[in-house]
């Protein structure tokens, strides 16, 4: 791999979507995208595409929903909204991920000794 | 879990709604991109380089859409449905050859279908008790009497049941006739009009043995086997609910049985029987104790016992037979050389009908691998014809595993078809085949659709494709096939049809020389003389309860009185009685002697009846010698006896039997002399195809057997005769039921059921397999006809003539029957000799069975042939040439 810009954990994409939306409310698939690469500051380019099979996948495990609606500049779009088994789910899944975090960190330390 | 749950169960709905949602999803990612563009723009693009731009960061939205569509229903089961959906398409398309695969099918599959149904009621379904695998059903046997399995003398029940190590407990059941369950007749008074039940007489163990916990009350203990506590009665779920109209409060009622008080102590479940479903009640046979210690000598109770866990058959077997040694030793007088067989209780109930079942299952089997072998032919016929479409399937992108797939989807949904179509005929004939079937089974079998019918037809649709299905795919989907004009392909797939062919003609001769020599048994039995006339004759049996017929006497005269007032009514031709009627088994035998032969030198297991004088003469059975019973051979009256002309050939070697005198005993019983005053012609007694035995007939003034059945020839139709016969009946005495009410033709007709009955369905096989047989022949022959028209064509225009064009056709269609009939003959062979024992007066070898068989096969495939062959000889050389 070699480069800056990371490939994206089928999970941690995951993630990074429930957070979005628990963050920010309901959002289509262009503005979640969005929101992550502003998130990132560009560090994670994605295929936007690619969001979308996230968002089937947490759709289908009834963590988000979804409701075709009208966007700000007054486009049809379809917008996504996190369920409480969703959010549920994030709040096992932040503390899962600081856990790992934080263990991976101290063997990094560890071993940099 | 709940996550997965969700997926699934959106997955599954994804599949019925995909083009919804991939329209939805379309919609999604064209605003998803309208944005981007417009974004885009906002940056300052060119609106062109902007779409352009949004597409490269969206990532191939066609791709991405594929992906969608994958995920959001289940691949492997939408391309299924699509193959299913194209399957039922080209059904539709090949009409003719859908129809053809799937009536056969339906053939095949109800056939198998129905046959394992009647098969698995007698030798699969488990018995309503307890383990039943563990109950075992034990016999005696003697070779100095010929007996391999019969039932057994009391008092060695009773030894059997103290000495033995290997039961838990041992029980036994009445079983006085050869006929039957061996059931009694007792009539229930008391309860609306009286009504004749069928009741057996069970030791007090017997239904702890079987297992079967009562649906209420309970079963008998140990002490009511014997007289003086004996006054119980267990009731069948039926009878519980037909004659007490399923009272709740039944237990501790007191019913009256042919003038007897009893107690009803339990109630069976619904669906327990035992031994049959003819008995209705249980009763305890009420015997005085030292009945068990004393006779030896008769012989009259099924023993049934239940192995202790860990006991195997063999060692039990091996544990009875040292206990038959020890009796034997014992008891010279009667146990010489007696020995005891164990078989499993339902491999005995199963006994007579097994080997008929297992040909009949062998037989439907054969037949069910002609239709697959048949449909076979027709697809490969067929993926000529489709040739084109497959090849352009592969064209597309299509890989052989794919086009073998939806081949092989196409195979399971028209065999999806003809096993529901199937499974519906077996539904339907359900009812008509085991009122068939009621004559060759035994008395318990209970033919019924259940659940393992239902698997079997599932079963079989499942098998069906893969047998009939593989081949032609994958001989279709080759991809040398796919050129479409292939004189090299066309030539493996006949070599392929011509091997299909040979096998179903193989397979046809096998039944056709089974049900051949079924056919021309059941000729030779119809052929038998049963020894007696049963034309326009009834019969019925009477017995008189020993409540108010106490005696002899009491019972003489009011058999005479009855017998006398019948004779005396309109209609009535002639009327007589006996204890045992023809073709109804035998109730009585036992040792005989001979005036004059040595103390050792005796006679075994001779057949007694009480007859009325008049029997003889009812029944058509012709005096050889001697003269008749009258009224002189009454009580008092030195003993007289008729006797048939096998005791007059056996006993007397070659001596006349007249005037000799027999006992019924052997030389050191010291019994009574019987003078010979008549022979009669031997009346069949076990069946049409079992030879009679030597027998004894006694008037019944000099000795009495009951009950005794009626016969009657009447010039009145049957059921006039019978509402005479129950008038003159209940004129005797209002509380006497008939009981077997039938005519002699009927007991015939029956003896001959089981032969009859799978002659009749052996020969349907056969039947429908020859005609499979020559769709097959006819279908590869015209496929060849018209391949070859071209050649044909030449041939007739250089000058062939036309009835060598068709000797050649005929030649080429007939190869395969040839091969086929070949290979057929050596497995009818191999096969048949298996059937020796169904049948009667053929051998398994009959070589003219085998001749016939041929020529009639013959015969179908030559006609097959002779249409195709035909129209080659009709080929137009210009046509033909013009074609190409």
């Amino acid at each position: 791999m070699g480069e800056s810009k990371s490939e994206i954990l089928q999970g941690t994409l995951d993630l990074m979507v429930l957070q979005t939306l628990e963050a920010m409310g309901p959002l289509h698939g262009y503005g979640i995208a969005r929101r992550i690469e502003q998130v990132s500051e560009d560090a994670l380019q994605l295929n936007q595409g690619t969001i979308y099979a996230a968002l089937l996948r947490l759709q289908q495990r009834r963590w988000i929903s979804a409701s075709w609606g009208t966007s700000d500049n007054n486009r049809k779009a379809k917008f996504y909204a996190i369920t409480r088994a969703g959010r549920r789910q994030l709040a096992e899944e932040t503390a899962n991920w600081s856990r790992i975090a934080g263990v991976i960190g101290r063997l990094l330390r560890l071993s940099e000794r | 879990m709940r996550a997965f749950f969700w997926t699934l169960a959106s997955r599954v709905r994804g599949i019925f709604r995909s083009r919804a949602l991939d329209d939805d999803f379309d919609r999604e990612v064209a605003a998803h991109l309208e944005m981007l563009t417009a974004d885009n723009i906002r940056r300052g693009m060119t609106p062109d380089e902007a779409r352009r731009a949004a597409v490269l960061r969206f990532g191939g939205p066609a791709q991405i859409k594929e992906q969608q569509h994958d995920d959001r229903g289940l691949p492997f089961i939408e391309t299924t449905l699509q193959d299913v959906r194209y399957a039922l398409r080209s059904i539709v398309k090949y009409r003719a050859f859908s129809m053809v695969a799937i009536a056969t099918l339906a053939i095949g599959i109800g056939a198998g279908t129905a046959v394992f149904g009647i098969a698995s009621a007698v030798l699969l379904r488990p018995l309503p008790y307890q383990d039943p695998d563990r109950l075992v059903r034990v016999f005696e046997t003697n070779p100095l009497r010929g007996w391999t399995r019969n039932i057994a003398s009391p008092a060695n029940y009773a030894d059997w049941k103290k000495q033995n190590t290997v039961f838990t407990d041992v029980a036994a059941y009445e079983q006085f006739s050869s006929n039957g369950s061996g059931a009694a007749d007792v009539f229930l008074t008391g309860v609306g009009e009286p009504q004749g039940l069928k009741a057996l007489g069970v030791t007090g163990s017997l239904l702890s043995v079987l297992g079967t916990p009562p649906l209420m009350g309970r079963t008998f203990t140990d002490d009511e086997t014997f007289e003086g506590k004996s006054r119980v009665a267990v009731i069948g779920y039926g009878l519980w609910q037909s004659a007490f109209a399923g009272d709740p409060a039944i237990i501790g009622r007191t019913i009256a049985l042919s003038g007897r008080t009893y107690d009803v102590v339990g109630v069976m479940p619904r669906g327990f029987f035992f031994p049959g479903r003819d008995v209705q009640l249980w009763l305890p046979v009420a015997y005085q104790p030292s009945v068990f210690v004393n006779s030896r000598r008769p012989h009259w109770l099924g023993v049934v016992a239940r192995r202790r866990p860990g006991v195997s058959l063999p060692q039990a077997q091996d544990a009875m037979t040292s206990i038959a040694r020890g009796l034997e030793r014992q008891y010279p007088d009667t146990n010489t050389q007696m020995g005891v067989r164990l078989e499993n209780f339902h491999d005995s109930l199963a006994f007579e009908p097994r080997p008929a079942l297992l040909m009949l299952s062998g037989a439907v089997g054969v037949l069910f691998l002609i239709v697959c072998a048949n449909i076979a032919n027709l697809q490969l016929g067929r993926a000529v014809t489709r040739a084109r479409e497959l090849s352009i399937r592969r064209a597309l992108g299509a890989g052989r595993g794919r086009l073998v797939r939806q081949l092989l989807t196409e195979s399971i949904v028209i065999s999806a078809a003809g096993g529901v179509l199937g499974l519906a005929l077996a539904v339907a004939a359900n009812a008509v085949l085991a009122r068939a079937a009621a004559a060759a089974l035994p008395l318990f079998a209970d033919v019924r659709v259940d659940r393992s019918v239902v698997l079997c037809a599932v079963a079989l649709s499942l098998i069906a494709p893969l047998v009939f299905g593989v081949l032609p795919a994958l001989a279709s989907s080759a991809p040398e096939r796919l050129s479409d004009r292939g004189a090299t392909s066309s030539r493996s797939t006949g070599a392929l049809r011509s091997l299909l062919v040979a096998a179903e003609v193989a397979l046809s001769i096998v039944l056709v020389v089974g049900s051949m020599l079924l056919v021309r048994s059941l000729l030779r039995l119809q052929d038998v003389d049963p020894g007696f006339n049963p034309d326009r004759v009834v019969a019925f049996t009477l017995t008189l309860p020993g409540a108010r017929y106490p005696n002899q006497q009491a019972r003489l005269l009011a058999y005479s009185e009855i017998e006398r007032r019948l004779r005396e009514q309109p209609g009535v031709q002639s009327v007589g009685a006996s204890s045992t009627i023809a073709l109804r088994g035998y109730t009585w035998t036992g040792d005989s002697t001979v005036e004059g032969r040595a103390q050792t030198d005796y006679e075994r297991e001779l057949r007694h009846q009480s007859v009325t004088p008049d029997y003889f003469k009812t029944m058509g059975i012709r005096l050889l010698e001697g003269r008749w019973l009258d009224d002189r051979d009454r009580v008092g009256q030195p003993l007289t006896a008729i006797v048939n002309e096998s005791l007059a050939k056996k006993y007397f070697r070659g001596a006349d039997a007249l005037g000799k005198r027999i006992t019924y005993g052997r030389p050191i019983d010291k019994s009574p002399w019987v003078t010979i005053v008549g022979v009669v012609a031997d009346a069949k007694q076990d069946g049409l195809d079992k030879a009679a035995q030597p027998a004894v007939y006694n008037n019944i003034a000099q000795q009495m057997q009951t009950p005794l059945t009626f016969v009657m020839r009447t010039s009145v139709p049957t059921d006039s005769a019978i509402a005479i016969a129950r008038q003159q009946v209940g004129a005797v005495d209002k509380d006497l039921a008939l009981t077997e009410v039938t005519t002699m033709q009927a007991v015939v007709d029956e003896s001959m059921g089981d032969h009859r009955f799978r002659t009749t369905l052996l020969s349907a096989f056969a039947g429908i397999a020859l005609f499979l047989a020559a769709l097959g022949i006819y279908g590869v022959l015209s496929y060849f006809v018209s391949q070859r028209s071209r050649e044909l064509g030449i041939r007739l225009a250089l000058g062939a003539k036309r009835p060598a064009l068709f000797a050649l056709v005929i030649g080429q269609g007939i190869r395969p029957v040839v091969t086929g009939a070949i290979v057929g003959l050596v497995g009818a062979l191999a096969l048949t000799s298996v059937m020796q024992s169904l049948l009667f007066g053929v051998q398994a070898l009959d070589p003219p069975t085998y001749a016939m068989a041929l020529a009639l096969l013959g015969t179908i495939a030559i006609t097959a042939c002779a249409v195709p062959a035909f129209r080659a000889t009709r080929v137009d050389p210009l046509v033909a040439l013009r074609d190409e």
